[in-house]
């Protein structure tokens, strides 16, 4: 197992948002900019990393009869420690996410991979698949919310790059606007797979 | 084909209606329309509604010449939806606007789903409110007829204002909205024609491409609503017949809510749908955050026509009704 | 009974340290927390008052300004910024309930003569790209120097002189009525506002 193939998993080949389709709530509810989507990408990414470590280090001593449970605490633990620190030090960034913070705790990405990795490998491992998981979230994400920005604001992190004669089309900064970035990049994505082939 | 023994439930016999010949006699009807239009906006307003065909059948073809499938841009029902959405979108819109409109009206609202028969919403009003809520400026921004002059007034914004700042309808106001009806205030094309509707409309029931349930349901219960309302305060809420003149009502009723594929099958659910759409529309005008509902009313029965259709199939021949 | 006792106290012990980390976490950022809510107020506070040398959130004064939805009085707080000993300005939030998408929440400045020092919108869900954009600086500059007495508070679409923005008129009609409740409230307890304690 070396990092880069691992990496590509994450990414690619395994992508919790285009392959697994899971954490499609935050990925369509806050990539409204690129900024945002970078923001709650990270932030899910630590409670990832923490939280599989833990799962991991845990895995022989929780019984599996009570292992969604246990699980949950400990994500909403890191949650809650993001939620805290993001108030205190990145108020900004917290106000733009809001309630999609406290929500992370319900992100199936997180929890499904507690549930089908860490809780079944050894503590490095874990991390490891923490750190590409998460990234392949973020990425997701940053993907999504450039898309949305940029066509629908003009901007990309905020600065103006099409030029003040485009005009941006609301849409895809407000809610329908996900659902049909997320289509055609799924389309998009699943033909140059099936063009690889 | 290969050669299997073909078999298929009944009706077995054919009218030899094609949709191509459908979709002919639909242009046909809508070209009184395009005249008015014309006459009213200019050069400006053909070479937006020729873009508008342009996107649509454009893309049809593209997105048909993708999936592997035939194209069939001949059957003319993409460039229906183009001639529908430019009746839809202001005389003067952009170039890029028309183009896209089309292009979103028929690969978004038509060929995701599989193209002409699978598409649950019209797709020309799809195509039309992507745009409205993407370019609410520009698609707001409207022409006078004739004189060309730009303008964001168009009758139904100009009530919805006067009745939400001063809770009545002012007497100069009344005395301009009678000039709507020959056509001498800003906005679509329902304003300014609706001989021209009506006399479309009426090809298309002589021809038996639509039938009379839903654009007499909607246009009826508009009516009705309309008149109940006026007759409660005819100082805060605009006369039927200017309900029925202005914004895209006629439109609506005669050529978008008559659509063979996003609507009910069966007499009883048509007069269901028409009835849904009247009743909204004039919902959505006089109390929603909109001055125009007409698009909105009909995507919202659109979506409504699986359920109408579940509870209005027909009672089968001879079938006696278990006791319960 | 033995194994129910054993998922009984792995649970016990996982929810345990989950609360001793976020206790931990808490204590840290309580702090910065508070300081960053005490900012945003400040830096509101800053941009809508006339210059001032003491703390204005520390120099409050509140009053009953009409009534909640349960029919209790409801109270306004009044932030008064000083130059020396003279108030120089006053500030408060004002609501504005008919917005296009729920209340708008309105800081304003007053100085004491009764004119708007400088407004700024803390809180909306309006259309991004339409009624946002109160939330720019061109259009919120209109405010200031205007009172009850030199300016027609209604939007220009309706006669007034408040610019509105294109398509989107509802936004900065009900700030400006809103704005201009405050100013009548300001009006009528003047007294009370800038003397009591």
């Amino acid at each position: 197992m070396s990092f880069v193939t691992e990496l590509k998993r994450g990414i690619w080949t395994d992508n919790a948002v285009f392959k697994l389709g899971l954490g499609l709530c935050p990925a369509l509810a806050v990539t409204s900019s690129a900024l945002n989507g970078v923001g709650m990408g990270l932030a899910a990414t630590f409670v990832l990393i923490c939280s599989n470590v833990a799962v991991s280090s845990m895995r022989k001593i929780i019984p599996s009869k009570v292992r969604i449970p246990a699980f949950i605490v400990l994500i909403a633990t890191f949650v809650t420690v993001v939620d805290l620190v993001m108030a205190g030090f990145l108020p900004g960034l917290h106000k733009a996410l809001g309630i999609f913070i406290p929500l992370i705790v319900v992100n199936c990405v997180i929890l499904g991979r507690a549930e089908a990795f860490a809780s079944k490998n050894p503590i490095f491992h874990s991390a490891i698949d923490g750190v590409v998981m998460g990234l392949g979230f973020t990425v997701a994400l940053l993907v999504l919310g450039s898309v949305r920005e940029i066509l629908g604001n003009g901007t990309i992190f905020g600065a103006g790059i099409l030029g003040s004669s485009y005009i941006p089309a609301l849409l895809l900064i407000l809610p329908p606007g996900a659902f049909l970035a997320i289509g055609f990049l799924l389309g998009g994505m699943n033909k140059l797979e099936a063009s690889k082939k | 084909m290969e050669k299997t023994l073909y078999l298929s439930s009944s009706p077995h016999v054919h009218e030899g209606g094609t949709t191509a010949q459908a979709m002919r006699a639909v242009i046909i009807a809508l070209l009184p329309c395009v005249g008015v239009w014309f006459f009213s906006f200019g050069l400006q307003s053909i070479i937006v509604m020729l873009l508008c065909i342009l996107g649509c059948v454009g893309s049809e073809a593209v997105c048909q010449k993708m999936m592997g499938k035939p194209i069939t841009i001949a059957d003319g029902s993409a460039a229906m939806t183009g001639i529908l959405l430019a009746f839809n979108i202001p005389p003067n819109s952009a170039w890029w606007m028309a183009l896209l409109g089309g292009i979103v009206a028929v690969v978004l609202g038509k060929q995701v789903f599989g193209g002409l028969g699978y598409n649950s919403f019209n797709p020309a009003l799809i195509g039309r409110t992507v745009l409205l809520i993407s370019f609410p400026v520009q698609m707001t921004t409207w022409v006078m007829p004739r004189t060309h002059e730009i303008t964001s007034a168009t009758p139904l914004s100009e009530v919805k204002m006067a009745v939400g700042l001063h809770g009545a309808i002012p007497d100069e106001l009344k005395s301009q909205l009678g000039s709507v009806l020959m056509g001498g205030f800003g906005g679509q094309l329902g304003v300014i024609s609706g001989f021209a509707l009506i006399l479309g409309g009426g090809y298309l029931l002589y021809r038996k491409i639509i039938t009379w349930h839903i654009p007499a349901s909607f246009i009826g219960s508009a009516f009705v609503l309309g008149t109940v309302l006026w007759l409660v305060d005819s100082s805060k809420y605009p006369s039927p017949v200017f309900h029925l003149f202005t914004g895209g009502l006629l439109l609506g009723a005669f050529f978008m809510a008559t659509d063979w594929v996003t609507t009910p099958l069966t007499p009883k659910g048509m007069l269901i749908f028409g009835t849904g759409c009247g009743v909204l529309t004039i919902l959505i005008r006089i109390f929603g955050g909109y001055p125009e509902g007409v698009a909105f009313s009909i995507l919202l029965m659109n979506a409504a026509t699986p359920i109408i259709d579940r509870f209005t199939v027909p009672k089968k021949f001879g079938l006696v009704p278990e006791k319960g | 009974m033995k194994e129910l006792s054993r998922l009984a106290l792995v649970l016990t012990v996982i929810t345990a340290g989950a609360a001793l980390l976020l206790a931990m976490v808490e204590s840290v950022t309580r702090d910065p927390i508070a300081q960053q809510r005490r900012l945003v107020t400040l830096n509101a506070l800053k941009s809508v008052l006339p210059p001032a040398d003491n703390s204005p959130d520390q120099d409050t004064v509140s009053l009953v300004t009409g009534k909640d939805k349960k029919g209790n009085d409801a109270e306004t707080v009044f932030y008064r910024g000083r130059q020396g000993e003279d108030v120089s300005g006053i500030a408060f939030t004002v609501v504005a309930p008919d917005g296009y998408s729920g209340n708008i929440s309105i800081m304003v400045g007053i100085d004491p003569v009764g004119h708007v020092s400088g407004i700024e919108v803390l809180q909306h869900a309006e259309t991004p790209g339409l009624g946002a954009k109160v939330e720019e600086s061109w259009w919120k500059e209109q405010f200031k120097g205007k009172g009850l007495d030199n300016a027609d508070w209604r939007v220009k679409k309706d006669g007034g002189e408040f610019d509105q923005i294109t398509a989107a008129t509802i936004t900065p009609r009900a700030i400006v009525g809103a704005v201009r409740r405050g100013l009548e409230f300001f009006k009528a307890h003047k007294a009370e506002i800038i003397g009591g304690a």
